[in-house]
């Protein structure tokens, strides 16, 4: 037997301890080829993908990068602990230490190789699928399965330089200690009691000063606070895994009332132990999962914007030409032929807008036919309105100005034209993207409309505005690109050619929205997947590690007299706090990370994010007990399993 | 002998274990014996010979393959999983060669341990706890935990977990192993300590003589069959002398003449 096929035999046969590893290797391999699929799909770099998005997911596959090291390089460290006894075998067998290293290296390199090529291979047989997916959920054309190098040799060559990396480090963890050490199996837990009394209040008291800063945020003092708060948490949590449960616990233990109850000694005590040892891994799992709950959630609540799109922009398509353009009549019969040629049923009216001098305001103050309003309203199913001669409207240009406007009666006179009006309320209904007729604007009836035109002659027309009510708004994405493209190219030439006309496709606009932020959700989610996926084998793998511990144990307690049900129960509590209590307080996190965002966000956009965000935790809370019930059942399992 | 009208706690019948798997291996046979109300016994003979088997049938985690086994009254292949827990909870204590303590918990949550789970009140596991605490000696280290303890206050620990529920019987397996000389006598005088005050039964498998000699009753075994048993006498000296005869017949070359003779 060579030394190679020692270290091949020594994989293959310790399988089981390496399955959980090789596994979650796998899967992050397999998530990195997709992305990188994604990244170079030819179809994707050239047409539909914003720069955000590409940008976005160069970003996920560097935090994926970073974090797989960070989780491989820890479960590396728990398995080679897990083996510590083993290793200890070999050095008393005459192995040089050197050689052990080597050992090591090659096996690690094994997995590596062999997790690289399970993973592109799953990766590369489900990309079909998973192109379906991001093509349901983004609504872009169809990709087609592609071949090309690119993804396959940034994903193989990242990881192979990640398992070179790990595989050359891990030796370093069994580098101190004894052969006798070694030999007696766990090494030994010191400072597993020790905790500061001052570091644990410390440590609560950041994180209350956090919450209450964040609760209490403004306006006025959030930019500051961005930069305040993270740290403050991160500290705190810190501090908070390594004092402060310790000294909660250690209080919990001195009331023998409660602490003497079932199996509460032996969970809470256990849990002790637990908590301490790994109080490191559940800060970092923590502050992970925290990151990753935002991020999630406030890409949900980009998408909630999206949603909202359609009653900020109720007009299909929206052709604004001011005087003296030569394309008018061109662009709006190519419009009409084009909607024609898709079978979209529109409605189109036209506006002339007029502009004219207030005496009231010496503002200039927009003027629109309520005959056209009417014909709109019409179309949208609203009631047509009457107007006197000599009264006017206001025609509010957003939501909050009608509510201001409201109540207001004017008294104005139309400096050109010579005209008094009797402004008194508003027109009802919103058939307008906000400030699409100026941010000054009333309606009156057309006569009076008639007569401004007459008085003012031909300088009075502001511009012509072409509203298409349209009713499946979502299909319009193809209606108009030429026109798009020209007012494109006039803004790439700046001044030199100006156009004199706007056009405006909410559904194309949507559409590119809606994919940018989709496929950034969906970025998001596959990534907070992987830590989420990773946070779960952190505690398995330390529940591996312990394991030949745990077995002792639990045969003591079996002989004591425990029942299988008991047994579970303390599983339970042993179990319970170190998937929920990283993951709990995370979620405590971003609750109080919400809150100080939505001041933003109502200065933003006047939206709400509540109900995204309840959906992202209770998404997370629902695949966190699913994994919770896994990884108990495969532990239990093992605990049980007669000696191996 | 004076054990004669007590009634036994302990019925052994023709017990037969075999484990069968790719090698099938006869642990016991036909193993016949009776252990009475509060005595001591301890049960001798050479690596293999079953004294493991034997132990693991008495605590209920096997069961005979034949034969039938009667302790306190139960037969406990006719418990389920959880009456077999709470029959163990309740009527054995357990204490062995590794000692066993939960590493997280004090020496004073060792003791009280299988009280918390049958959920006695809060004073009177107190009260237990003192008791126990002053008849070990461990009252100046109840507040210790397990790896700061000798391995003669481990093993005081250990028993008083296993006492103090207040079994029927007692098992223990090699509980001086581990220990040297003086904290093994300190061990085995406390168990013939409580064998005598408290009249509780305990059936204790060793290899050493002179753990055996404590015993009222010495019981011999070999590859799994009943080989010999004697009695303690007047003088503890003459006991282990007389176990020390036995364990030469038992072990080494005499039974290599005696294996050679064909029936």
């Amino acid at each position: 037997m060579t030394f190679r096929q020692f270290a091949y035999r020594n994989v293959l046969r310790n399988r089981r301890v390496y399955a959980a590893f090789f596994m979650a290797s796998v899967f992050s391999v397999m998530v990195f080829f997709l992305y990188s699929m994604l990244l170079f799909h030819p179809s994707i770099e050239n047409t539909f993908l914003q720069e955000i998005s590409s940008l976005g997911m160069g970003i996920a596959e560097v935090i994926l990068f970073i974090f797989t090291l960070f989780f491989l390089f820890y479960s590396m460290r728990s398995f080679l602990q897990a083996r510590s006894r083993e290793f200890g075998v070999l050095l008393l067998l005459g192995m040089a230490r050197r050689q052990l290293h080597r050992l090591i290296f090659i096996e690690t390199m094994l997995l590596g190789f062999a997790s690289i090529i399970t993973g592109i291979f799953i990766g590369f047989m489900f990309s079909k699928f998973f192109f379906m997916i991001v093509k349901a959920i983004v609504q872009i054309p169809v990709l087609p399965l592609y071949l090309s190098w690119k993804p396959f040799a940034l994903t193989i060559g990242a990881f192979l330089s990640l398992f070179a990396i790990i595989s050359y480090i891990a030796p370093v963890f069994i580098q101190q200690g004894k052969i006798s050490d070694l030999l007696h199996g766990d090494m030994a837990v010191e400072s597993v009691y020790t905790y500061s009394k001052s570091r644990g209040i410390f440590g609560v008291s950041l994180l209350l000063l956090a919450y209450i800063m964040a609760t209490f945020v403004s306006r006025s003092s959030i930019i500051s606070l961005f930069f305040l708060l993270p740290p403050l948490i991160t500290f705190g949590t810190y501090y908070f895994f390594t004092d402060t449960l310790p000294l909660i616990l250690h209080a919990l233990r001195r009331q023998k009332q409660f602490f003497w109850r079932d199996y509460w000694m032996i969970s809470i005590s256990e849990s002790i132990v637990r908590l301490k040892e790994n109080a490191r891994m559940f800060f970092i799992v923590t502050i992970v999962s925290t990151i990753a709950f935002m991020s999630v959630g406030i890409l949900a609540s980009l998408t909630s914007f999206a949603s909202q799109y359609r009653e900020v922009n109720p007009l299909g398509l929206v052709y604004k030409s001011f005087p003296h353009n030569e394309y008018e009549y061109r662009h709006i019969a190519q419009l009409t032929t084009e909607l024609e040629q898709q079978d979209i049923d529109y409605w189109a009216v036209r506006f002339r807008v007029l502009q004219q001098q207030s005496s009231y305001t010496k503002n200039r103050v927009n003027i629109v036919k309520l005959a056209d309003l009417n014909e709109l309203a019409m179309s949208f199913g609203e009631k047509p309105l009457q107007l006197e001669q000599g009264h006017a409207l206001f025609l509010p240009a957003s939501a909050s100005d009608a509510s201001k406007l409201a109540k207001r009666f004017v008294h104005t006179e139309l400096a050109e034209s010579n005209m008094s009006l009797e402004i008194k309320g508003i027109y009802p209904y919103r058939l307008f993207p906000p400030n699409a007729l100026g941010l000054n604007t009333i309606v009156v009836n057309h006569l009076d409309f008639d007569r401004v035109v007459e008085q003012s002659a031909q300088r009075s027309l502001a511009f012509t505005y072409y509203a298409f009510n349209i009713e499946k708004w979502q299909e319009t994405k193809d209606i108009g690109l030429s026109i798009n493209s020209q007012v494109l190219a006039s803004i790439v030439l700046e001044n030199k050619s100006p156009v004199r006309f706007e056009f405006e496709n909410p559904g194309l606009n949507y559409s590119h929205i809606r994919m940018t932020f989709s496929l950034l959700l969906f970025i998001g989610l596959l990534l907070a997947g992987v830590f989420f996926l990773a946070s779960g084998s952190f505690i398995y793998f330390r529940l591996y590690t312990s394991l030949s511990h745990d077995r002792k144990q639990y045969a003591v307690l079996q002989r004591i007299g425990m029942t299988d049900r008991e047994f579970k129960k303390i599983v339970n509590r042993q179990l319970i706090p170190q998937f929920f209590f990283p993951w709990g307080v995370s979620f405590i996190h971003s609750v109080f990370a919400f809150l100080s965002l939505q001041v933003i966000w109502d200065a933003l956009a006047e939206i709400s994010i509540v109900k995204e965000l309840t959906l992202v935790l209770l998404g997370f809370t629902v695949m966190q007990i699913f994994y919770f019930y896994l990884i108990r059942w495969r532990y239990i399992s093992h605990i049980k399993a007669p000696t191996s | 002998m004076n054990s004669q009208m007590k009634k036994p706690i302990v019925k052994m019948e023709d017990v037969t274990k075999i484990y069968e798997g790719k090698v099938m291996h006869r642990a016991l046979t036909q193993l016949d014996f009776d252990v009475q109300e509060g005595e001591f016994v301890a049960i001798m003979g050479p690596s293999g010979s079953g004294k493991t088997t034997l132990l693991n049938l008495l605590m209920a985690t096997d069961i005979p393959t034949y034969g039938k086994i009667v302790i306190g009254g139960v037969e406990p292949e006719t418990l389920s999983q959880n009456e077999i827990a709470l029959f163990r909870r309740r009527q054995i204590g357990f204490v062995f060669q590794e000692i066993n303590l939960l590493q997280m918990l004090t020496v004073e949550e060792n003791l009280v341990l299988p009280l918390t789970l049958d959920g006695l009140p809060i004073e009177e596991m107190k009260d237990r706890v003192q008791d126990m605490a002053k008849k070990l000696h461990l009252e100046e280290i109840l507040e210790r935990r397990p790896d700061e303890l000798s391995g003669g206050q481990a093993q005081r620990t250990a028993i008083g977990r296993a006492l103090i529920h207040q079994p029927t019987i007692v098992l223990a397996d090699e509980p001086t192993g581990n220990l040297d000389s003086k904290s093994a006598k300190d061990v085995l005088e406390l168990l013939e300590h409580i064998n005598l005050h408290e009249r509780t039964t305990i059936i204790m498998v060793t290899h050493d003589p002179i753990a055996a000699s404590y015993c009222d009753r010495v019981l011999f075994i070999k590859d799994g069959e009943f080989f010999n048993e004697i009695y303690k006498d007047e003088r503890r000296q003459t006991f282990f002398q007389r176990i020390l005869n036995v364990l030469s017949l038992l072990g080494g070359n005499v039974n290599d003449f005696s294996t050679v003779r064909l029936p």
